[in-house]
């Protein structure tokens, strides 16, 4: 009776299948796991989210064999509700939160998840881009209501820069039974640019210096553009110091494209320039921009996440180049769910100055409906 | 009055004078019906305000009520066959229903109808008839695919219980239409008793279903068949029907199996006749999109994965586009397989005409099934060569070479289909050098093209799939390809050989005797005795399949050693195929395409998917992880990238210099500050408009305005070619309408109308994304869509399935959505169907019909409390809803179940023990039960007090320590501390002291485990004719009643008669220091009951001496007569008083009348007086003047 399970090596994209596994209801085993590494075996980032996505489920097994090298994960019911988590300092909140932005709609009951650890961090996508570009992505799939939000807390400390971590942040999600489809064609204009420009346990010019430099490339697009500053201090501004900035450009239609760039963490490589950095952010706001698509680099995976959760019925949605973890996605789609996505590529035309080629996505929903919320 | 009845006068209608005027005046006004209002205004006032808003409220209710939800139509442009299930009792009447209903439908007679019955009904429709059992098993099956039920009643009779069981069950699964049939109806005799039955169970079966239901009338046989206008009305009625979607239908795709094929290996059943089968199934896909690879249910059987699953011409297909009213002869198509009728059957890559010889002069009297059959056997060939070439275009264009590994190996069958077109080519239809096509497809183009394409059709599948047919193909070829081995000149390698062989088998003869061939082979096969022949097969071919690639060859004794050369060959070759060229570094790949803009943007697909084929060929490498889906990933990329760092960063292209002005100018046009594109430019908007609104004219100074770009239109128009001005016209009329439409309708469109409107433009959508593509790529991106007739694989089926098949029972294959699969623990609201008889007891097993499946579990009868907990129930309760939970199918929320006792055999009770509703799924349990722990007290101080035998041990109070206890009085108290001996005592303390006779309760609440019992109902499985006999694991009662075992019953438990001991009071004991402040009276001492009397205190007695005695008696005597005389004075003196009160009032009034009588007079003489006074002063004035 039991489903036939899934089998992967390696540890990279332990997320995307574990959370797959979590919506699915398939057994997931992945072997290998560094099995050649001098540390073999699963990190603590990674037990650590193996962690919170076993407060968030009822009656899931997980079974790591001892080198760490194999994890059985056989996935429970998504339970949701109040959940606090001290995230490791090896990844950045956003690590877990892309997680739990995946889950957060299909749980039984709706998620308030306190995170607690780096907030900003140069590998993984910094809160306060998730906060600004995948709610609204996910708000286009009918997912919206009464607390819906992100926080950054501060109540008494918030931002928490890598490497020492020290933030906190609270997630809210309702839950919905099912998602509705999309037509996410036309991108629209870019109207505006907002950002913020942080900066904790450094000099307060940090952020003004950063915002000038950012400023100077943007304006020649765009006179709208607004760049908030944000200096934190004392028990607010977390363990270490940094500074980093988080470009916003929203389009007519409603679509966010967004770009981010933090200084180097504390004893780690050479420091940065707040002007190098305002610059280079800038630049790859631009390249963003370049790549275009109404879902932004960082988040095409949640997108079709949510076109194939939809209802039987087509959706589409207008994509930047695929990146490789999307690609995967794609992939991990496909054995998850048995849905394909028909990829069209559209050039540009000639006289067109819109950027480089964009994808267009077209699947039809496999009809999930969350099976975890109770009927009244 | 001379014996005849007196006959009444008749009435006679007036045709002239007033009253016969005044009926035409009546007549003639009555005819305005509407003039009532205007007639009789007050009838039609608002008579009370509240009153009116009551019934304008309630008005609305009904409309709204009235209201569905709207949902997309999903409906599929060719829709699937509708599925009409035939239902009711036992010698109704149903199998001569179907027969006549075919009859009228087709022109051909059916004898026996077995299993579903597919015919072509009309131009857009198609119906599948399906006779329902007696078998509740069946009548739970079919209630849940049927789309219309033609309930058949045997009128004479009255309604059975089938009947409302059938409607029962269909009220759980969603309610299909339902159209009721009274038969027998020329039993009746008396036409007035016919009359009434009708409105009788008219009126009965409308409280069921609906009122108005229809309810159709076959009044009687004619030659053992129903009335031929009667068929047909109802066949009118059913050709028109419109369905509502029902819920689970829609979303779920299923089929209704029509054709059954066993694929097993024959050597393996010779050797191990119990093994699993391999059984591959065919049936209209229904429902939505079926993926390949997924889950089903079989009700009967169980769960299974699908190994493979494809898609093949229409044996019934629907008519083309020709505009004419009524089917052709040709067209009305008949195909029931299970019956032995259709003629033509498609297998995945091949047709087989059934012609059994017997069975056509038998049943077929007329000629017309034989031209029927080469009729559709010629179109399908048309059809499948237009789409060999479509596909061959759409899909092979960007993809490396694909392995036709499959093809061969699937069937000979093939060639049954290619040698009607390319037959003359030297086909390559062997079957395992399919692996190296690659190769193949060089060298050889046309075998190439022909094997590409079936193989796009077969690149799904596994390779374990078997064809018997082909087995069999098989060993005939390869019996000639030894006798003309060197005869034919090679083809190309030795590899070929085998091919050449077979296509000497073809070579001898023409295409459709090869097909006749097949075609025996067909009908060996429905008849079920090929199996023998097929037993005789080498069987390798599926040995093989099994195998990994390499291995194929082996099977084949006939040249071993050089297979295993070529299978040497394979590896190599497989590792050098372009086809997998791609694979390498594909990581690298990925990224470096991309970053190139993705310059190889066609092959993003392939880039992101691999080609489809590549999916069968991992599976080797990766047999052994096990589960059917597979990380298609290339070998190599795999190890590169296993352990990369997990990070959804997309790294900017280095190749873009954000300084240069080029690359800032390349996204200009992102920003409102760039160029709009020419429809949205504000400049052309403000034209537009102005072309649009530019004309007017000024009323008050009569100027006519003219839009100024009349002129300049005309110039540009010159220069434009009549198409653009066209559509600009065209596109100006658009505007001016959608701007007319949202002034003007955009008032009274609800929320209701713009959803609607919503669902019709995604419906829409739907339509158009995949319309365009050929079947075989649409089916990888939407799945199997329905209305297709597909054909599923199922590799291990029981072998009691095929071998206890029996047509008359309706095999459906329900497809299962996400997590459907698992098992865990279900939470439902159920009730006690008001017909049961009985209550339902917690623990008793019961069988659920929950989805598609029927099963047998055990379920907790709860019910919540009003703080939300849910307290088990140890019965249903009578006529209340009540929670239930088992361990079951994890099913969606919302989805309506029934259950019943048992499914065997046939009682005269109603069936259906409760129903209810999927509420909550998880996998933990919380239903609790109550549990009272009794102690007794063994020490009592003030209000502490020592308490043993509630526990057992030290830690078991600890656990409950602070817990509040109570006893039977009524005095509440907690728990303190454990005492170490005895163990499992403790102290408690009480609000009141408490008595050694009293009892100490802990009340609590245990948690309850759900018996994990999940029983699927095998009835499927079990022998011909015992198919109605399934049953599970019995009640204890009924254990307890088959094994003959009585529980002795408790001692306690048993009643007795009740004797009362007398109440001995204690003495009430008042404290010293209470006595005290007593009130003196009430002192416990002066309370006490007096003692006796003392004889000092008590009076002595009277006693009389005679003489006293007689003084005593005269002195009562005279007073006596004393009393007496003064007793009659007194009534005479009263008499007297009253005499004289008479006299007084008589006097009295004669003075009265006396005094009147005078005042009278005086009155008199007064008022003459006074009127001559007044006359003489009236007479004195006059005189005056």
């Amino acid at each position: 009776m039991a489903s036939h399970g899934l089998t992967y090596e390696g540890c990279n994209f332990l997320r995307q299948r574990l959370v797959l596994s979590a919506l699915s209801g398939k057994r997931v085993k992945i072997k290998n796991i560094r099995s050649k590494d001098d540390e073999p075996g699963l990190r603590d980032f990674e037990a650590n989210f193996i962690r919170l996505l076993d407060k968030l489920t009822n009656g899931s097994t997980i079974e790591i064999n001892q080198t760490g090298t194999v994890l059985v994960y056989q996935p429970g019911l998504l339970y949701g509700g109040t959940v606090e988590h001290d995230c490791n300092p090896q990844r950045s909140i956003g690590y877990y939160l892309e997680a739990l932005l995946m889950l957060g709609p299909f749980m039984k009951s709706p998620l308030k998840a306190t995170l607690r650890g780096v907030t900003n961090d140069l590998t993984d996508p910094t809160v306060d881009l998730l906060k600004s570009t995948a709610l609204p992505v996910m708000k286009k799939f009918g997912i919206d209501g009464e607390g819906f939000d992100i926080k950054v807390r501060t109540s008494w400390y918030s931002r928490g820069m890598a490497p020492g971590g020290g933030g906190e942040v609270v997630f809210t999600c309702p839950v919905r039974k099912t998602v509705r489809p999309v037509q996410l064609t036309d991108p629209g204009k870019i109207k505006r640019i907002r950002g913020v420009a942080y900066s904790v346990r450094v000099s307060p010019q940090m952020g003004n210096r950063i915002v000038e430099s950012a400023r100077g490339i943007l304006n020649q697009f765009l006179p709208d553009i607004y760049i908030y500053t944000d200096h934190m201090k004392g028990a607010n501004s977390g363990k270490s110091p940094g500074f980093g900035l988080t470009l916003v450009a929203e389009t007519l239609n409603g679509y966010f494209l967004s770009a981010e760039m933090l200084s180097t963490p504390q004893g780690q490589g050479d420091p940065i320039l707040p002007e190098d950095l305002g610059r280079n952010c800038a630049k790859l706001l631009l390249e963003e921009i370049y790549r275009g698509g109404c879902v932004d680099s960082s988040n095409q995976s949640l997108a079709l996440l949510l076109m194939t959760l939809g209802q039987q019925d087509v959706s589409k949605v207008l994509l930047g180049p695929l990146s490789p973890y999307t690609i995967e996605f794609l992939r991990h789609i496909r054995d998850f769910f048995q849905i394909m996505f028909k990829i069209e590529v559209q050039k540009p035309l000639e006289d067109e100055r819109k950027g480089g080629d964009k994808v267009l996505m077209t699947c039809v929903g496999v009809g999930y409906s969350n099976i975890s919320k109770t009927l009244k | 009055m001379d014996g005849k009845v007196k006959k009444q006068k008749q009435h006679q209608q007036k045709h002239s004078g007033p009253k016969a005027e005044k009926k035409k005046l009546k007549k003639q006004n009555g005819s305005t019906e509407e003039d009532e209002r205007k007639r009789n205004p007050k009838a039609f006032a608002v008579q009370s305000a509240v009153r009116m808003a009551k019934t304008f409220h309630r008005a609305q209710d009904i409309k709204t009520k009235k209201h569905h939800v709207p949902v997309v139509d999903r409906t599929p442009l060719e829709p699937p066959p509708i599925v009409i299930v035939v239902v009711g009792p036992p010698k109704v009447g149903k199998s001569t229903l179907i027969r006549c209903l075919i009859k009228n439908f087709t022109r051909q007679k059916l004898t026996d109808i077995c299993g579903p019955v597919t015919i072509v009904s009309g131009k857009k429709r198609r119906l599948t008839f399906m006779e329902c059992n007696n078998d509740i098993n069946s009548m739970i099956d079919l209630a849940k695919v049927a789309d219309l039920v033609l309930m058949l009643i045997d009128a004479s009779f009255g309604f059975e219980m089938e009947t409302f069981e059938f409607l029962n069950i269909c009220q759980v699964h969603g309610f299909p239409r339902i159209m009721g049939v009274l038969t027998h109806l020329d039993a009746f005799k008396n036409n007035k008793t016919l009359r009434k039955t009708k409105k009788n169970l008219k009126h009965r079966f409308w409280t069921e279903v609906y009122q108005g239901a229809k309810l159709f009338y076959l009044s009687g046989m004619v030659y053992g068949e129903y009335q031929n206008q009667e068929v047909k009305n109802l066949g009118r009625f059913i050709s028109v029907m419109k369905f509502r979607p029902l819920v689970w239908q829609t979303s779920h795709p299923y089929i209704l199996a029509d054709r059954i094929e066993d694929l097993t290996d024959p050597e393996r059943l010779r050797t191990d006749p119990k093994c699993d089968r391999t059984v591959s199934l065919y049936g209209y896909l229904r429902g939505t999109h079926l993926k390949n690879k997924g889950q089903v249910h079989i009700p009967g059987v169980g769960d299974f994965q699908m190994s493979d699953v494809n898609f093949l011409p229409d044996p019934c297909p629907l008519p083309g586009t020709q505009k004419k009213r009524a089917l052709n002869e040709k067209e009305r198509l008949l195909y029931a397989p299970m019956a032995g009728v259709g003629g033509v059957v498609y297998d995945k890559d091949a047709v087989y005409i059934d012609l059994p010889a017997n069975h056509v002069k038998q049943l077929q009297e007329e000629v017309r099934p034989t031209t029927e059959l080469v009729q559709s056997l010629i179109e399908t060939h048309v059809t499948l060569d237009a789409k060999m070439a479509a596909s061959k275009v759409s899909l092979f264009s960007g993809s490396a070479g694909l392995d036709p590994t499959d093809i061969s190996e699937q069937s000979g069958v093939q060639e049954g289909l290619r040698e009607i077109h390319v037959w003359d080519a030297h086909t390559q239809t062997q079957r395992r050098k399919v692996v190296f096509t690659g190769l193949e497809e060089e060298e050889d183009d046309v075998s190439g093209s022909s094997s590409d394409e079936d193989d796009d059709g077969s690149d799904q599948e596994n390779q374990e799939e078997e064809d018997d047919l082909s087995t069999f193909l098989k060993e005939v070829r390869d019996k000639s390809e030894k006798a003309t081995k060197g005869s034919t000149p090679p083809v190309k390698k030795r590899k070929l050989e085998e091919m050449q062989g077979e296509e000497e088998v073809i070579a001898e003869a023409p295409a459709f005797a090869d097909s006749e061939d097949e075609l025996e082979r067909g009908e060996a096969d429905s008849e079920g005795e090929g199996e023998a022949e097929r037993a005789g097969d080498s069987g390798h071919c599926s040995k093989e399949s099994e195998e990994d690639s390499d291995d194929e060859e082996d099977g084949d004794e006939d040249d071993e050693s050089m297979e295993e050369e070529i299978g040497a060959d394979d590896s190599d070759e497989e590792e050098e195929q372009g086809t997998f060229k791609w694979k390498e570094g594909l990581q690298q790949k990925a990224s470096a395409a991309f970053l190139r803009h993705q310059e190889a943007a066609p092959n993003l697909r392939k880039l992101v998917y691999g080609s489809v084929v590549e999916a069968e060929d991992s599976e080797e490498e990766e047999e052994e992880l096990g589960g059917l889906f597979r990380v298609n990933r290339p070998q190599k990329s795999k190890k590169v990238q296993a352990d990369a760092l997990d990070c959804s960063h997309f790294n900017p292209d280095i190749s873009h210099n954000w300084e240069l002005e080029e690359m800032l100018n390349s996204i200009r046009d992102c920003f409102v500050t760039g160029q709009w594109e020419e429809g949205q430019d504000a400049a052309t908007l403000l034209k537009e408009d102005e072309e649009l609104y530019g004309d007017f004219e000024d009323l008050e100074t009569g100027k006519v305005h003219k839009g100024t770009t009349g002129e300049q239109d005309q110039a540009e128009v010159k220069m434009d070619d009549e198409e653009v001005q066209k559509n600009k016209r065209l596109e100006k009329k658009r505007r001016l309408k959608e701007r007319f439409d949202t002034e003007y309708d955009d008032g009274d469109a609800t929320y209701f109308d713009d959803l609607k409107e919503e669902m019709q433009k995604q419906a829409e959508l739907n339509r158009a994304e995949f319309e365009d593509m050929d079947d075989e790529s649409r089916v990888q991106y939407e799945g199997f869509r329905p209305g297709m007739y597909v054909r599923l694989e199922i590799s291990s089926l029981p072998c009691e399935f095929v071998t206890n098949f029996d047509p008359h029972y309706p095999v459906i294959i329900g497809g299962l959505g996400t997590s459907e699969g698992n098992v865990g623990y279900l939470q439902m609201r159920l009730k006690k169907h008001r017909w049961y008889e009985r209550i339902l007891k917690t623990r008793d097993p019961l069988i659920l019909s929950l989805g598609w499946r029927r099963f047998q579990t055990i379920p907790l009868y709860h019910i919540e409390d009003h703080n939300g907990r849910h307290r088990l129930l140890k019965y249903t309760p009578q006529h209340m809803h009540c929670g239930a939970s088992i361990w079951g199918p994890i099913t969606p929320q919302g989805t309506g179940f029934l259950a019943v006792q048992s499914v065997s055999g046939v009682k005269a009770n109603f069936r259906i023990a409760a129903t209810g509703v999927v509420l909550d799924l998880d996998k933990s349990v919380t239903i609790v039960k109550k549990l009272k722990l009794i102690g007794y007290p063994y020490k009592i101080f003030q209000n502490t007090c020592f308490i043993k035998g509630m526990f057992n041990t030290v830690l078991e109070v600890a656990k409950f320590e602070g817990a509040s206890i109570r006893t039977v009085s009524g005095v509440r108290g907690q728990i303190k501390k454990a005492l170490s001996t005895p163990p499992g005592a403790f102290r408690a303390t009480f609000e009141d002291r408490l008595l050694m006779s009293d009892i100490v309760f802990l009340r609590s609440w245990y948690p309850v485990s759900i018996p994990q019992l999940y029983n699927p109902v095998t009835s499927l499985l079990l022998p011909v004719g015992q198919k109605d006999s399934w049953s599970g694991m019995r009640t204890v009662g009924q254990l307890k009643h088959d094994l003959g075992v009585r529980n002795k019953p408790s001692i306690d438990s048993l009643y007795k008669p009740i004797t009362r001991a007398p109440r001995h009071f204690n003495p009430l004991h008042i404290p010293k220091e209470l006595q005290k402040a007593l009130p003196f009276k009430s002192k416990p001492k002066l309370l006490q009951p007096k003692g006796k009397v003392p004889r000092d205190l008590k009076r002595a007695s009277v006693i009389r001496e005679p003489h006293e005695r007689k003084v005593a008696e005269l002195l009562r005597a005279l007073s006596t007569v004393h009393h007496y005389k003064k007793k009659v004075a007194q009534r005479a003196h009263h008499a007297k008083h009253k005499e004289f009160l008479q006299q007084k009032e008589k006097d009295e009034e004669a003075k009265m009348k006396r005094m009147k009588d005078a005042r009278k007079k005086l009155y008199r003489i007064m008022g003459q007086k006074d009127q001559k006074k007044q006359r003489s002063s009236l007479k004195g004035t006059p005189q005056d003047d």
